[in-house]
């Protein structure tokens, strides 16, 4: 890396340049080679999303014997999202199951986090600071180290047996959620809260002081503070949140894997595109075509919605 | 979107160390730059006005589209009604619980007989909405019977009690009213549910309890009276009830192990007085406090923390969690031969990468001493060492790694790789890229994979890796490449002599720049031009075949026809990990490389200037001033990815499923868990993987309470 770097200009100036003789073209040309080599990359980055794209369009004879760089127009077809959106493997059943996951995985953390984040900026209690830190400290747990005891739960309820005694006593009643989506959000949910509570935390309690203190010289208490002043000032970084988290679960395996694995009724889209890979063969032609599917929403988040798109994801990246 | 605009209230602007990339995020992303706000207060008028039209119109869109889904699936219609109702009385029970502690400054007698009143509301459902007790076969009536009368019940004595400061009275009152309200209890509760008793279990669970409690007190400066009281009712309600034989029992056992512990609370309230103004203050700023963080702390320790600690507990018992076992479980993942095969460690001085790795290490021990002698330091940022230094131990630990095999040599293949290269690419394109036309849409096309599932990640590699036989046209890009330069060595045309003259050109480049060092004296800048010197010549000499076949061992045989082999990519031991390892450094490279780039440009220009006045060169500048500069940030990339990696599980799941020797930590556990059902390796094997990333997390959560 060093031999580009060694080239490249940081800031370019050209008086020091001018007394060094360091002009002429050949000295333009060796210039512009980080540029190329930039350009070199981007072009290396899009060439696989590029290839699953096109062969999503071509035909299944096109996609087996050709390269998708050796695409015509006569292999062009709609047949594979035909497919994809309609009969045995229809993928918009999927689809709601994500937005079942999505949706409410999204919604309930945020109202849940942005009380708690209030809570420990502008609440005055014993224990504020450690209690705010343990919390924090949960962010970046391995999920999976609450996998098997979660699933146990939403399987059988929670039971403890008393010592001494061969008796058990029910502690949560079995809800029977073991293969529904509900235990993916409600999973989700558990695992958002300590991030979210931190982002929101960061940005309330930079909220301006005074703010609250005008506020409560009017009279008003905790609850309409904040109702009325901090979610309304909040509204960029719980958009910020709720894009990062829509995301994270749309786009989740292992967590709807674990909870809905069994029950094909749930499958969220992963699962749906993951099965497809997996009967070698297959299903391959319309693969391309399911996974471009499921990749649209994030996509158009991406473009569309950049700013909050990048802050969310540099803040979630540390997430469990 | 202005309303972004102010920095002062950019995302969590003034912590952690994304104080100053959010802050320069935004500034790059805003359209036209134009939208850099002064304003010092936020502007509370409404958000979607505010929006670009381009935004509203997509959010227009998107409540279209979700609402069309919802007329035409039920899936939807049912998960959103769900939503609206547990968000509707989530917020009913919080605004009622906010109100209710409105009272408690001012009017005490209200507020208490209300909570007593919730109380006993909470005990009439348990207790009659479970169909204990007679009467309540009736339905919807029963739910409401139950709470009525235990929330008329306990608001009286709530009432009575906030009523009266006079400690004798309330003690009265309280006793009485708690003996009563067994008393109801029992003599209500049906036949069925009467218990006999098992005197010996109650008891000692009492007293067990009651010692706790006292103990819990005590430590806590308080005093153990009320630790008593409460620790034995308690005790009382598990011994004599949980550890009762339901349905042998009469009314007096009914009775009696309702009206104990009812008395027990009763003694504990009754010796309680009621708070003065300044205890009023407190309890309602302590229980606001508790109001508006209880739901989130609930979930988190519902989801996190418990299961945690159960996940710890299970990883001590065997595969069915029936007895312990302590630390077989971990015994056997470090002894199994699949997670940890040292078994042909001699193979490493044979394999390619080590050799490459030593001989490279020797360069920079060369460069090493001949910059001790120039200056005094072997090791510096920026000197000529670095480059070697780095590259050999990468190229060591790749030996190391091929020739032991095993799940967690993997992990910490992949820890080492991803990070490594994640990083390094990353960091090279913020530099590459900074200032450059066009860095704005190369940023986002290398960043775009961060917003695809790995699952969809995954899938777009297996089809750049995919194989087919060597006489068939190649439907995978990285094969059709591979014989497409096997098969432009071995040709005649015209290609294959471009290729050859572009492959001299730039082994002729490095040899000048090495020859010009050299010529120069500065041994320690001829290394990085050497060492492409080495790769391209070698390259060179396999194109051009001077030296035995073509690149990859592609032939022309007898008959002029190519032979050749593509690469089973997935397939491959143990090279096929690295290639899933480049699935997720094609993902991170973005998230390294948006980070590294806003670090870049908070450096003070003024410092770059500075140097570049003194006459630094451009990579002096950036090895000693912008590396160092954005050193820390390095370390936050570095110990995220670190947590990330350890974790990886859809790649390996999805392309190889564990298959060919690409097995990981955290496919090891689902399978164990999940598959084979061995809840105790499995747990085990989930608490590895925490352990490993504890380090990091300690390291990242003091580097935290600095900055809070």
């Amino acid at each position: 890396m060093s031999s580009t770097s060694s080239l490249s200009p940081g800031i370019a100036s050209d008086a020091p340049e001018a007394a060094l003789g360091r002009t002429g073209r050949w000295y333009a040309f060796i210039r512009s080679i980080p540029t190329w080599i930039v350009w070199l990359i981007v072009i290396v980055w899009s060439i696989p999303s590029l290839g699953l794209f096109v062969n999503s369009w071509r035909t299944r004879d096109a996609q087996t014997s050709t390269g998708w760089w050796a695409v015509n127009v006569d292999e062009l077809t709609f047949d594979n999202y035909d497919q994809i959106f309609s009969a045995r493997n229809s993928i918009w059943d999927s689809l709601a199951n994500s937005f079942a996951i999505a949706l409410p995985a999204t919604i309930i953390p945020i109202a849940f986090a942005a009380f708690a984040a209030y809570g420990f900026a502008w609440i005055d209690f014993k224990g504020r600071k450690g209690l705010f830190i343990a919390t924090v400290s949960l962010l970046a747990i391995p999920l999976q180290v609450a996998l098997i005891p979660l699933l146990q739960l939403y399987v059988g309820g929670a039971k403890w047996t008393l010592p001494l005694l061969d008796k058990t006593i029910t502690l949560v009643p079995d809800f029977d959620l073991a293969g529904e989506t509900t235990a993916v959000w409600l999973t989700h949910t558990g695992f958002a809260m300590p991030f979210a509570i931190f982002l929101l935390h960061n940005y309330i309690s930079s909220l301006p002081k005074d703010l609250f203190e005008a506020a409560r010289i009017d009279g008003a208490d905790h609850f309409t503070i904040f109702w009325r002043l901090v979610l309304p000032l909040s509204v960029p970084v719980l958009a910020a949140f709720g894009i990062f988290q829509f995301l994270w679960t749309w786009n989740d395996y292992l967590i709807a894997n674990t909870m809905v694995g069994s029950n094909p009724d749930a499958h969220p889209t992963t699962i749906l595109i993951a099965n497809l890979a997996g009967d070698f063969g297959r299903n391959e032609h319309i693969l391309p075509a399911a996974a471009f599917v499921q990749a649209f929403i994030p996509l158009v988040a991406f473009f569309a919605l950049q700013r909050f798109f990048v802050r969310g994801m540099l803040a979630g990246s540390v997430k469990g | 979107m202005t309303s972004l605009g102010h920095r002062h209230y950019g995302v969590g602007v003034p912590k952690f160390f994304w104080s100053h990339i959010w802050g320069e995020v935004l500034e790059t992303k805003q359209d036209g730059g134009t939208a850099v706000e002064t304003a010092a207060t936020p502007q509370p008028n409404s958000w979607f006005a505010t929006q670009s039209l381009k935004a509203r119109v997509l959010l227009i869109v998107g409540a279209v589209t979700t609402l069309a889904f919802m007329i035409f699936s039920a899936k939807i219609r049912s998960t959103i009604v769900t939503v609206v109702v547990a968000v509707a009385v989530c917020a009913g029970i919080w605004i009622g619980a906010n109100l209710l502690f409105d009272q408690s400054r001012e009017r005490w007698q209200r507020f208490q007989s209300l909570v007593f009143a919730v109380l006993g509301a909470v005990v009439g459902i348990i207790i009659h909405g479970n169909g204990l007790t007679l009467g309540s076969e009736g339905g919807f009536f029963s739910w409401i019977l139950g709470p009525l009368v235990g929330g008329l019940a306990f608001g009286a004595l709530g009432y009575f009690l906030a009523g009266t400061e006079d400690a004798q009275q309330r003690l009265t009152v309280s006793v009485a009213g708690m003996a009563v309200v067994g008393l109801g209890i029992g003599l209500l509760l049906r036949e069925q549910y009467q218990p006999g008793v098992d005197w010996v279990a109650t008891i000692v669970y009492t007293l067990v309890f009651a010692g706790i409690g006292a103990g819990l007190r005590v430590l806590t400066n308080r005093p153990w009276q009320s630790g008593v009281y409460l620790g034995a009712t308690l005790g009382w309600l598990l011994g004599f009830w949980a550890g009762a034989d339901v349905g042998d029992g009469n009314v007096g056992t009914a009775i009696l192990g309702a009206v104990v512990p009812a008395v027990l609370v009763g003694i504990h309230v009754g010796q309680t007085r009621n708070p003065d103004y300044a205890g009023r203050v407190q309890l309602d700023q302590t229980s606001r406090a508790w109001i508006f963080l209880g739901p989130g702390l609930l979930f988190i320790m519902v989801m996190l923390v418990i299961p945690a600690i159960r996940t710890a507990y299970l990883s001590l018992l065997d595969r069915d969690s029936e007895s312990f076992v302590w630390f077989d479980n971990y015994k056997a993942t470090f002894t199994d031969k699949a997670s940890w095969d040292a078994s042909n460690w001699t193979n490493m001085f044979t394999s390619w990468p080590f050799l490459i790795g030593v001989a490279v290490l020797v360069i920079a021990a060369l460069i090493g001493f001949r910059q001790k002698e120039l200056t005094g330091r072997a090791v510096e940022l920026g000197n000529p060492t670095v480059v070697p230094l780095i590259a050999g131990f990468l190229f060591v630990c790749f030996g190391v790694f091929t020739a032991m095999r095993g799940t967690i040599i993997n992990n910490l293949w992949w820890v080492v790789a991803v990070t490594f290269f994640s990083t390094a690419i990353g960091l090279a394109v913020a530099v590459l890229a900074d200032g450059r036309g066009g860095e704005k849409i190369a940023k986002s096309i290398i960043f775009m994979p961060m917003a695809l599932s790995l699952v969809g990640a995954s899938i777009i590699w297996r089809f750049v890796y995919q194989t087919r036989d060597i006489s068939k046209e190649q439907t995978g890009i990285a094969n059709a490449l591979w014989i497409g330069l096997g098969k432009l060595s071995t040709g005649s045309g015209i290609p294959t002599i471009l290729g050859m003259v572009v492959l001299g050109i730039i082994v002729a480049v490095c040899a000048s720049f090495m020859g010009q060092s050299l010529v120069r004296r500065a041994y320690g800048r001829a290394a990085v031009p050497g060492i492409a010197l080495i790769f391209f010549g070698w390259i060179f000499i396999r194109y051009t075949q001077i030296i035995g076949g073509g690149i990859g061992g592609f032939k022309t045989n007898a008959n002029g026809e190519t032979v050749g082999e593509t690469i089973v990519f997935v397939q491959e031991s143990p090279y096929n990990n690295f290639w899933l390892m480049v699935i997720l450094i094609w993902i991170q490279v973005g998230f390294s490389m948006v980070i590294l780039s806003a670090a870049i440009k908070a450096v003070p220009t003024e410092l770059i200037e500075a140097a570049q006045i003194d006459g630094a060169t451009d990579s002096q500048v950036f090895w000693r001033i912008t590396l160092p500069q954005i050193a820390p940030t390095i370390v936050v990339v570095v110990t995220t990815l670190i947590v990330l990696v350890m974790k990886v599980f859809d790649i390996v799941k999805v392309v190889t499923n564990g298959q060919f020797g690409t097995q990981v930590l955290a496919n090891d556990m689902f399978q164990q868990a999940f598959n084979n059902l061995n809840i105790g390796r499995g747990a085990a094997l989930a608490m590895l993987i925490f352990l490993s990333v504890l380090p990091v997390m300690v390291f990242n959560i003091r580097r935290m309470q600095e900055e809070v």
